[in-house]
């Protein structure tokens, strides 16, 4: 389009593609001013410094955007050029309009294309690596300076990919594989971060090659494998407890057969031979193997029920303290229990005979650990936010709160390759016959079926710290012992031991009337009050027999018939039978006992 | 003699136990499972019964429940060697059912003799 304009900003000649691009006639323009055509506002803010400009003798050359009759809005390209006279005096300039809508989008299209395909790039999970073909990096996008723990994109350019591979050598191989131009996947691969960590990542590449087949650059695919690879240690760890739970109390059941075969044949010997044979001495032998044997099935099956719970509303501070007490009680005088616990709500939904047996055989562990019974084990208890636990776990979680306790030894420590079974059913590090090996895998069982997780890291020579993170429960859920059984009275008969302690505390938050009693005489009357009078006794052992004795002889001379509960250890051979065959005792129950099989007991007892 | 019915399905143990009672002079009946054992229970004879309680077929605990229905005056020992939930729980559940006497495996088949002498109340010296 081309127009002349004079000084008064007025079109006086116009040709006809102006015409036609304002659908309108010659006459119509010539003579309107560019404000009328194009509007004033357009003008005063975008045509007259450019007109002005041109007058004092300037070509000018700009674009600019206008709306057009029935077009809408369209871009051009303006150039105004002087049109010189004679005396010198410009009074006129020559418009040049060129229509660049089309060239306009097609450019934009290509800039906002490209500009997606960055922020593409820049918001890609994955992270995306160029390097020249020596392996020296060019350029990086955010994905990778995450995953490669990278705060400061200059380091970017100074750094070879080479140095960031943990096994030497491998860089090599892979540039090696990929001269023949074609993308390859180079499956997992240990690295090395910016920052000094360790990590595996899942890595793919090719390399660009010019006309002549020269290298250009590489261009690599990082993809964080940390989480797929700790999700699939859980999930193995979890299948491992299932099947080996299931298993060990099939091959407990039918181990407990043979054995009893065996128990009753070499009964069957020694009751033919005379006491004064020297084969009686075998055959003992023979038995006291048995009743070896008879106790590791014995915790194989524990270990097989242990998973399941019946759950309470407690404190987790209470069994922590009481399970302190309890260690410091029995720890060698060489290993100082360091607690660092302030009393405070730690509210928690679990069974609380469960979670007492979680802290101890991790304390039990600690001490063991220490090669020449002294050292130090630090227990902390704090609470932690969702957010802090999920940055320490690196995984998903379930609750928004999380209490968190902290047992770290002075021990000789764990390596990796220790690390990573650790919770692996019969794992075990002492010598054998010395443990199961099943009080960690129990523990992660434990832990696990109530939502929570547990972290352990260990330096050999300096100790190991373990993390347990329990959910935060702070609605009280209504127990179901407690809607059935509502406050049934149960006298409880025990010492001043931990164990009884977190056993007595369980029963009450489960919704039990509990009367807790450690001297006969206290029993007596109890027993004998109409308004005491339980409903059931439970008796858990704690002192050897005598006691134990006097109270069953009490009860048998009285003729008392209350159904009672008996809670005996689990190393005493034949006892339990007695006791539970004398007809005084109702149901018998060894340590260690859940509050899902107290509770099953005592409804066994009562219906 | 009295007679006694073991019901267990491991035979070894079974024999073990067939065995050892005989010695004590007692007439011993066998059932391999809680079916047979219920099929071919005969009460005019059987005084006491041994079950186990994890057994292919019928289980202990229903066992247990016909037996004394059938005769309610016999004795009955529960045996258990544990499973899924424990020996504790199911030898308790048999004690709550009825069973007179329980023992988890492997246990000391003096005792239990002891025991069942004591349930049908047998003097010791008839036996010797």
């Amino acid at each position: 389009m081309i127009s002349i304009i004079n000084r008064d900003y007025v079109y006086e000649k116009v040709n006809t593609m102006f015409c036609n691009a304002q659908k309108g006639m010659e006459h119509s323009i010539v003579g309107k001013s560019l404000g009328d055509i194009w509007g004033y506002e357009v003008f005063q803010k975008n045509i007259k410094k450019n007109i002005d400009k041109c007058f004092t003798g300037r070509t000018v050359k700009y674009e600019a955007s206008f709306n057009v009759p029935q077009s809408g809005k369209r871009y051009f390209e303006v150039v105004f050029r002087p049109i010189p006279v004679e005396s010198g005096k410009i009074t006129h300039l020559l418009a040049e309009t060129f229509d660049i809508t089309d060239l306009k989008l097609t450019e934009r299209k290509a800039t906002s294309r490209e500009e997606e395909l960055r922020r593409f790039e820049t918001n890609l999970p994955i992270g995306f690596l160029r390097c020249g073909p020596d392996g020296k990096m060019m350029h990086a996008n955010r994905a990778f300076m995450m995953i490669m723990d990278c705060h400061d994109d200059k380091i970017i350019e100074k750094t070879n990919l080479r140095s960031l591979y943990a096994e030497e050598g491998l860089f090599d191989l892979h540039l090696e594989q990929l001269m023949d131009g074609k993308p390859k996947s180079f499956g997992r691969v240990n690295l090395k971060t910016f920052a000094g960590g360790e990590l595996v990542c899942r890595i793919s590449s090719f390399m660009i090659v010019d006309e002549k087949s020269n290298p250009c650059f590489i261009d690599f695919s990082f993809e964080d494998s940390s989480r797929e690879l700790m999700l699939e240690n859980r999930l193995l760890q979890a299948q491992k407890l299932e099947t080996i739970g299931a298993l060990a109390g099939g091959i407990a059941h039918d181990f407990n057969n043979i054995l009893t075969t065996i128990s009753g044949y070499s009964e069957l010997l020694k009751n033919d031979l005379p006491e004064s044979s020297p084969l009686a001495e075998n055959v003992k032998k023979i038995l006291l193997s048995v009743s070896k044997a008879r106790s590791l099935t014995k915790q194989i099956l524990a270990f097989s029920r242990q998973i399941e719970q019946e759950k309470v509303n407690i404190n987790v501070y209470d069994i922590l303290k009481e399970t302190i007490g309890f260690i410091r009680s029995a720890a060698p005088s060489g290993v100082k229990i360091k607690s660092n616990i302030r009393s405070g709500e730690y509210p928690a939904f679990a069974d609380p005979t469960q979670l007492f047996r979680v802290f101890l055989n991790l304390m039990t562990n600690s001490i063991q650990a220490m090669g020449d019974n002294k050292g130090i084990i630090n227990v902390n208890l704090k609470l932690a936010k969702d957010k802090e636990v999920q940055k320490e776990l690196n995984a998903d979680i379930v609750a928004d709160e999380y209490t968190v306790v902290t047992i770290r030894d002075t021990g000789i420590g764990m390596d990796q390759s220790l690390l990573s079974r650790i919770f692996e059913p019969f794992f075990t590090t002492r010598e054998v016959g010395r443990g199961s090996g099943l009080g960690l895998s129990v523990v992660h069982g434990i832990i696990s079926e109530m939502g929570g997780e547990i972290l352990v890291s260990s330096k050999v020579g300096e100790g190991s710290v373990f993390n347990v993170y329990l959910p935060v429960s702070r609605d009280t859920i209504q127990v179901a012992a407690k809607s059935g059984n509502n406050k049934r009275k149960i006298l409880f008969i025990r010492g001043n031991k931990h164990e009884s302690r977190i056993l007595s505390m369980a029963l009450e938050s489960a919704g039990y009337n509990l009367t807790i009693s450690s001297d006969l005489q206290h029993i007596v009357r109890t027993i004998e009050d109409d308004k005491t009078r339980p409903d059931l006794i439970i008796y858990m052992q704690e002192e050897k027999h005598a006691r134990t004795e006097s109270i069953i002889k009490h009860f048998l001379d009285n003729g008392i018939k209350i159904p009672c509960i008996c809670i005996t250890d689990s190393d005493q051979d034949f006892v339990e039978e007695k006791l539970v065959n004398s007809g005084i005792v109702s149901q018998h129950l060894t340590k260690p006992v859940s509050l899902k099989e107290i509770i099953n007991a005592i409804n066994l007892s009562l219906s | 003699m009295p007679g006694i019915l073991i019901v267990e399905d491991d035979n070894d143990l079974r024999t073990m136990l067939k065995v050892s009672l005989s010695r004590r002079r007692f007439t011993v009946l066998e059932a391999e499972n809680g079916k047979e054992a219920l099929t071919h229970f005969k009460p005019s004879v059987t005084d006491l019964v041994i079950t186990d309680l994890i057994m292919p077929d019928e289980d202990g605990l229903k066992v247990i429940m016909r037996i004394r229905e059938l005769k309610p005056s016999i004795k009955i020992i529960a045996i258990s060697g544990g499973g899924k939930a424990g020996p504790g729980s199911y030898l308790n559940l048999a004690k709550a059912l009825g069973a007179d006497a329980i023992y988890s495996k492997p246990f000391s088949v003096n005792d239990m003799i002891f025991k069942i002498e004591e349930l049908l109340d047998i003097k010791q010296e008839e036996i010797k």
